[in-house]
């Protein structure tokens, strides 16, 4: 009796193996085909021979789905992650109870949405010591890019972008979709150079608060996501 | 069939006490609350962590200030005599600090609704240059390295390890208790026995209902709304209220209609505290609208009111203090 039980509870659990699994996506940040080295500097304009570098770089990535054409496939439970390129531990995300199921696509929000900002403090990825909680115009950020360019006009050369909103008309929530062909793992590069670059950081340099520049931005930063 | 009866009649106690939580009980001419109890429900141990967190400076930066150096239990947690409140090295800041009552029924928080849940409010001062100039990595590390608050965290969500989140929630849970609905008001209204307006009072109330209810309106005395009542700009601190949150033109010069609950006690008065008293506020409210293009349409026919009628409007004014409140033992420091 003793040894059916647990050879039962041997065939569920290797049954329930077989039909779930743990699946990887890696979010990497990029520079030139490279992955990211904070505080390095780099050459964003080859015939402006800047000096450019990044000195943080974080982003809330939320609401993970795979699809099959149109059929949904997969939705990650409690989906909120903080990718922070001083913790590259950040960069890989575990999706769990993964189903045995063909996908050609990957859907996420690049940031926190509206309802899940009405809800008052939270905890793990969301709690507001991860330093991506705005005090002054209560919300999150989604999105925080900082650094150092001769490119910039400002005090120390320094940009900063912390680009985020939740409600109307300044709402930056930006929902991105990819295509992905290998069934193994997907790795989503960011290209942070190339953000850089379309801002044009002799101008747009420093963003600190919800507003239509900051949702321009966000759309910006929607675009640097794409498969390896 | 029985059982139906029973439920139903259980419900119906339910209902008729309007208890959203056991400790949090609707007072009966009270509207349901705003606040949303099922993320963060009530317990007695966390009410008791807020309520040290709000009384304790380790939130400020060098350990001066806590909330309540600010906003005082016996003025209804105003800052009285200050018309913009001080914060640590004696910084002044920009605003005044507002009455804390009620607060499970606000909709916005701050004069420009700058803060959308109650939860997160605490982070504003928190890290407020001119307040308390702390961040809450900070608190929080100092948190958990404090025997005190280990016990207490523990106690409240058997964790010892302080959390930001756990910091935040049980700041709110304290700041939802300071419900204040037991003044001479609000017995007349539920007809309590042995209470009544005097004549006075009873011509202030119905001056109140023709000149201000539109805004201050009954049972919390604001429509939760942002409005311009007509002061004029002050050239130094160039306030543009609501719109700054906003960024719509629309909003310029609209503030929070605060509560007049305790109105008595809350002084100075409006934003900037630039008014020392009540006469002042009529003298306001009758001779000195500035019109501008925000202004309430309430606001744009002058409202008369004689001299009599003043007094009246303030004796009536004055029923809406709760010494319940302003004196309850729940609301002052443990002795820890
Ligand atoms: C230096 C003085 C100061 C300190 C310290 C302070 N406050 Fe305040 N408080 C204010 C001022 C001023 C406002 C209004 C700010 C505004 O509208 O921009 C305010 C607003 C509030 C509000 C919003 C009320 C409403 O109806 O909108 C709450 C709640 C509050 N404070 C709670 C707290 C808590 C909790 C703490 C401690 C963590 C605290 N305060 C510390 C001065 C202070
Ligand atoms: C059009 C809406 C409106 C009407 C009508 C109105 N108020 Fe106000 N009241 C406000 C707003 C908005 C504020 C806050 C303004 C600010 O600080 O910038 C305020 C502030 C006050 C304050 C200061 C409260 C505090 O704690 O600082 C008092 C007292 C007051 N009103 C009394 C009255 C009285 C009495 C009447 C009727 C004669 C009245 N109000 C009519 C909108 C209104």
């Amino acid at each position: 009796m003793k040894h059916s039980i647990i050879l039962l509870v041997l065939f569920i659990g290797i049954k329930l193996n077989a039909q779930t699994n743990e699946f990887l996506v890696k979010f990497k940040p990029i520079v030139k085909q490279q992955e990211l080295k904070l505080n390095e500097s780099f050459n964003l304009f080859y015939i402006l021979k800047d000096s450019t570098q990044i000195t943080k770089l974080k982003f809330y990535i939320s609401a993970i789905q795979l699809y099959n054409d149109k059929e949904l496939v997969y939705t990650e439970k409690n989906s909120y992650h903080l990718i922070d390129a001083s913790d590259t531990n950040s960069y890989f995300i575990n999706l769990k109870a993964f189903p045995n199921k063909a996908f050609n696509n990957i859907k996420f929000n690049l940031g926190i949405d509206s309802a899940t900002n009405a809800k008052g403090a939270l905890g793990g990825a969301l709690d507001p010591t991860k330093g991506m909680y705005w005090a002054w115009h209560s919300g999150y950020i989604n999105f925080k890019l900082e650094g150092i360019s001769n490119l910039c006009n400002t005090r120390n050369n320094g940009f900063e972008f912390h680009l985020g909103g939740f409600s109307y008309p300044n709402n930056s929530l930006q929902t991105i979709k990819l295509d992905v062909s290998n069934n193994k793992a997907i790795i989503i590069n960011v290209d942070v150079a190339k953000f850089l670059a379309e801002v044009g950081l002799g101008k747009t340099n420093m963003i600190m608060t919800p507003s239509k520049t900051a949702v321009e931005l966000s759309k910006q930063a929607a675009g640097i996501f794409s498969i390896n | 069939m029985k059982k139906l009866f029973v439920i139903s009649a259980l419900i119906i106690i339910v209902l008729s006490f309007k208890t959203i939580d056991d400790l949090f009980v609707v007072p009966k001419n009270f509207p349901k609350p705003v606040y949303d109890f099922s993320n963060n429900p009530l317990s007695a141990d966390k009410i008791a962590l807020g309520k040290a967190l709000f009384y304790d400076p380790i939130l400020s930066k060098d350990n001066t200030i806590s909330c309540s150096s600010c906003h005082l239990s016996y003025t209804a947690f105003t800052h009285t005599d200050h018309n913009v409140s001080h914060g640590i090295d004696n910084r002044i800041g920009v605003r005044n600090a507002p009455a804390l009552m009620n607060l499970a029924w606000n909709k916005h928080f701050m004069w420009d609704g700058a803060v959308h849940q109650l939860d997160m409010q605490a982070l504003a001062p928190i890290s407020n240059h001119d307040e308390m100039d702390e961040t809450i990595e900070n608190v929080v590390s100092k948190l958990q390295q404090s025997n005190k608050y280990k016990q207490l965290f523990y106690k409240a969500f058997n964790d010892s390890n302080a959390t930001g989140e756990h910091t935040l929630k049980s700041i709110a849970q304290f700041m939802v208790t300071l419900i204040s609905a037991n003044s001479k008001y609000d017995k007349v209204i539920r007809k309590e026995t042995g209470y009544s307006f005097t004549e006075n009072e009873l011509k202030g109330y119905n001056l109140f209902k023709q000149n201000c209810a539109s805004c201050h309106t009954e049972p919390l005395f604001t429509n939760n709304e942002f409005e311009n009542n007509g002061l004029t700009t002050d050239k130094f601190l160039n306030d543009i209220g609501r719109a700054k949150i906003s960024q719509n033109p629309n909003d310029s010069f609209k503030f929070k209609v605060p509560s007049l609950r305790n109105v008595e006690l809350s002084y100075p008065y409006m934003h900037d505290g630039r008014f020392p008293n009540l006469q002042m506020v009529l003298f306001h409210y009758t001779e000195d609208i500035h019109q501008n293009p925000t202004l309430s349409k309430q606001l744009k026919k002058k409202i008369v009111l004689g001299e009599a009628d003043k007094n009246n409007l303030i004796a009536f004014l004055k029923t809406l203090t709760d010494e319940e409140f302003l004196q309850n033992p729940k609301f002052q420091p443990e002795r820890y």
